[in-house]
């Protein structure tokens, strides 16, 4: 595996919580390009602060981490930079609540990458055909229900053209039947090549649609591997005890 | 039937007792003065009130003292709304910056102007200030005004602002908006609507405080009120009548800001993003 292959880089990632909870214990994980990851584990095992800190809503106490060759340091600029190659889908959607579908997904497009309103429209349109709810454009949040307003807020993400897309339990707040449609737009995603780290509970969706499965806790990877060796055959005993539970 | 009527019977008789109570209240209140300023000997000369308001001297229309000086008051409350607003808000921002030394300073300014009284500022920025920056009664006042009122705005908008859920700043930071934009486009928008209520009772705080500027020598309706009186000794009435004038701006200011209210309700803003 070359270096550039490598779209993150992520090394001892250390993170205590003001409470003193370790969040991050020495955190190292690598992902190459076009590479689906999914990182498992029980409540509070830091998988959201490992998200969180890889675009930096979250500052880690040592470690280093790199996306796309920029070194995510205390320098302004590339926390800017890396932020606009990092997409974010969150649990509770953050859909901006006084814009319609479509101005929630134009924002950044005009404000960051300075497109014009038509160029960006265009781009919005195309991205609302993608994840499947054109007819809800001029739409407000509210409107919505909770499985079109996931799949506003991926397509707010993928406006940015990121080079990285990352989930945050992206369906744990849906209602089952809810579920279905948003696992699509992942599905769809992966299997057009884009690098995606997914925090899930969704076992199912994990082996079929990841590359790597991650097992984490207390801030550790306890163990990680192949999507179907992973499944088929986990090694470590605290794994199966895991996959036992939640299976 | 008319639809505005079908309530509840419980809530129709509450409002009824309600209204009859509030008339039998003022006519009494109106009794008791009749009474009270006959007993003095008062003589109610309404009959001289109308042309400090307006005279129609050869078919021409012409303000008299009490609404020009009507009109100096909405200048000043006007002026002062406007830079009341921009400090507001710049102290509002600094108290949530980063920066400690913009939280001190907004931190200072808050507790100087909200610990002392309006009139003693008045008196300082027109007697301290103004001589040092070469300003007129008029722009002291304007200042003075707008450095009160906009520390009470600060905390208005202030407590909108972080009321708001965290995340909405971590979409907006995902997406690489930078602070200004998040403020801008996010944040603001959402937390205005939600303090747009406290926000106007204090846009009428400040017409009704702006009355104190005639402490420094400006004629807006106080002072104008004040120097009839002075002349004509009406003081019933024309007090009266300056109370009746602040009555009517601060009412339909109120019920401006109730309208556009009820309209921005139609617009999503408390169904927050998500399971906020
Ligand atoms: N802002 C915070 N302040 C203090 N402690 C925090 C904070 N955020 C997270 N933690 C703690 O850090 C640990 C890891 O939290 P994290 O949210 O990353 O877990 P998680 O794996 O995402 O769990 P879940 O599956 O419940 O979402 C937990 O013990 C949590 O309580
Ligand atoms: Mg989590």
């Amino acid at each position: 595996m070359s270096t550039n292959e490598r779209i993150i880089e992520a090394r001892e990632l250390t993170k205590t919580f003001s409470g003193g909870v370790v969040a991050l214990d020495r955190f190292t994980l690598a992902v190459r390009r076009g590479e689906v990851v999914v990182i498992i584990g029980p409540s509070g095992s830091g998988k959201s602060t490992f998200l969180r800190c890889l675009n930096g809503l979250e500052e880690i106490d040592s470690g280093s981490i790199v996306i796309d060759g920029i070194p995510l340091d205390r320098h302004r600029k590339n926390r800017l930079l890396i932020r606009r190659e990092v997409g974010m889908v969150f649990q509770s959607f953050n859909l901006f609540p006084h814009m319609t579908a479509r101005e929630n997904i134009d924002l950044a497009q005009i404000r960051v990458r300075k497109k014009t309103r038509t160029g960006a429209a265009e781009t919005t349109m195309n991205l609302l055909a993608k994840v499947g709810i054109t007819e809800k454009a001029d739409r407000y949040p509210h409107e919505l229900s909770g499985g079109q307003q996931q799949r506003v807020a991926i397509a707010r993400a993928l406006a940015m053209s990121p080079k990285v897309m990352l989930f945050d339990e992206a369906t744990s707040a849906l209602d089952p039947e809810m579920i279905g449609e948003v696992l699509d737009v992942m599905r769809t995603l992966a299997a057009e090549g884009m690098t995606m780290v997914i925090v899930t509970h969704e076992m199912g969706f994990a082996r079929e649609a990841g590359d790597r499965i991650v097992f984490m806790e207390s801030g550790r990877i306890v163990e990680e591997g192949d999507a179907e060796r992973f499944f088929a055959f986990p090694r470590e005993e605290r794994t199966r005890a895991f996959l036992g539970q939640i299976l | 039937m008319n639809k505005l009527f079908h309530m509840p019977a419980g809530v129709r008789r509450t409002a009824l007792t309600d209204s009859g109570k509030f008339f039998l209240l003022a006519g009494l209140v109106v009794w008791l003065l009749t009474l009270g300023t006959q007993g003095m000997g008062y003589h109610w000369q309404w009959y001289r009130v109308p042309r400090y308001l307006f005279t129609t001297a050869g078919g021409v229309w012409k303000a008299g003292p009490l609404l020009q000086g009507l009109g100096t008051t909405l200048e000043i409350s006007l002026l002062s709304l406007l830079c009341t607003l921009i400090i507001g808000l710049t102290a509002a921002l600094f108290r949530l910056s980063d920066s400690f030394t913009a939280r001190a300073l907004a931190r200072s300014y808050l507790e100087l102007i909200r610990n002392t009284p309006l009139l003693i500022q008045i008196f300082f920025v027109y007697f301290v200030v103004s001589p040092v920056l070469d300003i007129g009664a008029f722009a002291s006042a304007v200042l003075a005004l707008s450095l009160f009122e906009g520390a009470y705005a600060a905390e208005i908008l202030r407590a909108g602002i972080v009321s708001l859920h965290r995340g909405q700043w971590e979409a907006a930071h995902s997406l690489g908006l930078g602070v200004f934009d998040t403020y801008r486009d996010v944040i603001l928008p959402q937390a205005v609507r939600r303090v747009l209520p406290p926000l106007a009772g204090q846009g009428i705080s400040l017409i009704k405080d702006s009355s104190l500027v005639s402490t420094i020598a400006i004629y807006d309706l106080t002072m104008q009120g004040q120097k009839i009186v002075a002349e004509t000794f009406l003081a019933f009435e024309i007090w009266f009548t300056v109370a009746a004038i602040y009555l009517v701006i601060t009412f339909s200011l109120s019920f401006a800001v109730r309208a556009l209210e009820n309209r921005m309700n139609g617009l999503p803003i408390r169904g927050a993003g998500g399971i906020a």
